[in-house]
């Protein structure tokens, strides 16, 4: 029953998503090696915004949704090592939007979600720190930082 | 069926009064009522047909003529009473014989139908493959009406333009009038769509797209 919820709003999401979203950015349902789409998977790209340093990298993001989705949010995952204050070591993004207990809504969109990472890349949260060395670095050395974050965007260069 | 049966009746028919189990029966009929035959419907002439064919030929007819009578109106004579269980048999044979029919012919119309619908789904199909084909070939000269318009946005940082398209169109050309209203060369133009760079020898239906689905457009060698 909660799968059908899962997979109609998702259906819906991935609509929406064709007809508008913000530039840059990609969001595709996972397609298996069958060739069926999996709804619950997706594979997303946050360009870096321009101004920042984190311009110029597009960072690979896979959306986990559950069968508890929209109920529950998704989990959301850079590639493992992630630099970056709020990215867990295993590459899970803590951002309040994405939180059951705190800012979750199960109104909140696929676009919001991905333009709410893409705010969290140039504006980390030191209150919630989910990595060591990113922390550390933010709030200690931030010539070495900025450094740490621009050879990370020439890591993810555009798909094109 | 009954009903259709009654209808035809002829309104008075002497089979009814008459005894069944004598032998003057059959006399009776060929000589009494003479015009009682053509009278009777086909069906009733398909249905006697069925029924004789499982019987000895005296009998048949004496049958028929019992069974008539107790569907109709007339009380079972007691002389019959005794064949009563098996004409009950044999008048529930017949019901399921035609309604088999019934359900055959049924069967067969639809079929009919089927293979109509088919050929015509072909036709079609023929029609518009050979549409295509020739719309490829010779593009602006193929009126419009048989080809699929779709709109398509191409969106770059400043925002989307919309343009209409072919589904069947490929991007090339798209991509050119594109490039013709930014005014920019389309060899710096980059292309995607869902994250893939789109190929200009693809069309809008060859990636699956639908209506309103949004073209990204990347100026090299920016994100």
């Amino acid at each position: 029953m909660s799968a059908g919820i899962a997979r109609g709003r998702l259906a819906e999401e991935r609509k929406a998503w064709r007809k508008n979203h913000p530039h840059g950015f990609v969001a595709k349902p996972e397609t298996v090696p069958d060739g069926t789409v999996n709804l619950m998977v997706w594979h997303c790209s946050i360009p870096g915004k321009t101004g920042t340093d984190w311009e110029g990298g597009c960072y690979p993001v896979t959306i986990h949704f559950s069968e508890d989705y929209p109920s529950k949010p998704p989990k959301c995952k850079f590639p493992q090592g992630f630099f970056h204050p709020n990215v867990y070591p295993s590459g899970t993004v803590c951002l309040s939007i994405l939180n059951e207990d705190s800012g979750w809504r199960p109104a909140i969109t696929v676009k919001q979600i991905l333009v709410g990472i893409q705010d969290l890349l140039d504006q980390p949260n030191p209150a919630d720190p989910a990595q060591t060395e990113g922390y550390h670095l933010f709030i200690q050395d931030a010539i070495e930082y900025k450094k740490r974050v621009k050879l990370q965007a020439k890591q993810y260069p555009p798909l094109v | 069926m009954d009903e259709s049966n009654e209808e035809l009746e002829p309104l008075f028919d002497y089979r009814r009064v008459q005894p069944f189990n004598t032998p003057f029966n059959v006399v009776c009929l060929d000589d009494d009522t003479p015009d009682s035959s053509p009278v009777i419907s086909k069906k009733r002439k398909m249905i006697d047909s069925t029924a004789e064919k499982k019987k000895d030929k005296n009998e048949a007819v004496q049958k028929i003529d019992c069974e008539e009578k107790e569907e109709d109106w007339l009380p079972p004579s007691p002389n019959i009473s005794a064949h009563t269980s098996n004409l009950l048999e044999d008048s529930t044979i017949k019901e399921i014989r035609l309604k088999k029919k019934e359900l055959a012919s049924f069967a067969q119309s639809a079929k009919d139908e089927l293979r109509d619908v088919e050929e015509s789904v072909k036709r079609d199909l023929s029609a518009s493959l050979h549409s295509l084909q020739d719309s490829v070939t010779e593009m602006p000269s193929k009126p419009s009406t048989d080809r699929v318009k779709m709109v398509i946005s191409i969106q770059d940082k400043d925002g989307t333009k919309q343009f209409r398209v072919y589904a069947d169109d490929k991007f090339e050309r798209l991509f050119k009038s594109f490039a013709d209203k930014v005014k920019l060369e389309l060899q710096n133009l980059v292309f995607c769509f869902d994250g893939d760079k789109i190929n200009p020898n693809a069309t809008p239906s060859s990636l699956g797209m639908e209506d309103d689905d949004i073209i990204e457009v990347h100026e090299k060698p920016s994100c």
